[in-house]
């Protein structure tokens, strides 16, 4: 009867807060970043090899899709930066307050965006 | 590997309504976890209709309504009813907390009560925490000194007794382990955020002489390191304790000292 116990629901139905949130953009920012660097070393050696490899890439980060996957990656390293200071700060003994965690988690949010926007501008030459 | 579905035998059914008979005009629905050992159907949720005018304000004394008026076959555990024993830890609206000190004001919509999550069900709302009991005994959750007199006190100045505060407060109600996606995953080897608040208690006990094997002992990668500060323990408190601080401590403890 005993191993007949179902186990109590846990995942679906916690509630997310702030934290939690940003713990688990935190992984999957990691997970996205370590194949997008994989992929940018793909990229810079096929420059290498040639003008042909580098008018299509051009093509692709041109297109729609591409210049989403551009700004894309450009979101998530700066939230994998930004998480990466909050978690630092945390080893480091400092800003487990409920109150303190909500904001830095906010923070991370909130200047991930902004962070990306920069970039953009920045690559677009815009300053 | 991480299993994020629930297995077969714990898919969650919808369970019986049971309509409001007291023609009250302030009603409101609570949906509780039930399971019942003996039938060897699947868990369901029972939806209860209840009369908000004659209830006190905790979700506790919605359930003690619940099992008094509507349906006396409610399982789950309380005691103290003032946030002291940890007795009615559950699940409510989606975080852990003590029933007994829980509004169901702060709680928006349909009132939703499961057991503590990932737990081994023995019934309804009642959670198996044998494994969680093993992992506090094996801290040795004692005071461990190795002075000759049984006799005398052991003199601990005033700023050594407040590094003790906000862990000596810890009524182990597992809120915060069961609340934790880590130990969720990996409960039978991590040794949670109650346990490990524990352990920090032990630790930093000036009276205490076996700090370092202490340390010793939590420092592996499994037991110790498997928090990544996602603080849903610090969140689910209901003491407003802050577990994930502690952890935090234990880690820097481990790397400016030498074990």
């Amino acid at each position: 009867m005993e191993n007949n116990s179902p186990l109590s629901p846990h995942l679906q139905i916690y509630r997310w807060h702030i934290s939690s949130l940003v713990s688990i953009s935190h992984r999957i920012t990691g997970i996205i970043n370590f194949v997008a660097l994989i992929l940018i070393c793909i990229w810079t050696a096929m420059l290498l090899l040639g003008e042909a490899n580098y008018s299509s890439i051009e093509y692709f980060l041109s297109s729609i899709f591409g210049k989403f996957i551009v700004l894309g990656l450009s979101w998530s390293f700066s939230f994998q930066i930004l998480s990466e200071i909050r978690h630092l700060i945390m080893d480091m003994g400092y800003g487990f307050e409920l109150k303190t965690t909500r904001i830095s988690g906010l923070l991370v949010i909130f200047g991930s965006i902004f962070l990306t926007i920069i970039i953009f501008v920045i690559g677009k030459n815009l300053i | 590997m991480v299993q994020l579905n629930l297995p077969e035998n714990s898919k969650v059914k919808t369970g019986k309504y049971f309509k409001d008979k007291t023609g009250s005009k302030n009603i409101r629905k609570v949906n509780v976890y039930r399971w019942d050992p003996s039938t060897g159907e699947n868990p369901r949720i029972d939806t209860y209709e209840v009369d908000m005018d004659n209830c006190p304000s905790k979700v506790l004394d919605v359930l003690n309504k619940i099992k008094n008026e509507i349906d006396p076959t409610l399982a789950y555990r309380r005691s103290c009813a003032h946030g002291v024993c940890g007795s009615c830890a559950m699940n409510m609206g989606g975080k852990n907390g003590l029933a007994c000190t829980t509004p169901h004001a702060e709680i928006d919509g349909d009132l939703d009560i499961y057991p503590l999550p990932h737990l081994k069900v023995k019934r309804d709302l009642i959670g198996d925490l044998d494994g969680l009991y093993k992992q506090y005994e094996s801290i040795e959750p004692w005071l461990k000194s190795n002075s000759k007199s049984e006799t005398s006190e052991i003199y601990q100045s005033k700023e050594d007794r407040a590094k003790l505060d906000g862990a000596y407060e810890c009524i182990m109600c597992a809120c915060c382990s069961t609340s934790c996606p880590s130990y969720w995953w990996n409960g039978d080897k991590y040794l949670g955020p109650a346990v490990l608040l524990q352990a920090y208690r032990w630790i930093v006990d000036s009276r205490d002489e076996e700090r370092k094997a202490r340390l010793k002992k939590v420092a592996d990668e499994l037991k110790l390191y498997r928090c990544h500060t996602i603080l849903n323990c610090t969140n689910a408190c209901p003491k407003g304790l802050n577990p994930a601080k502690a952890i935090a401590e234990i880690k820097k403890m481990l790397a400016t000292t030498n074990v």
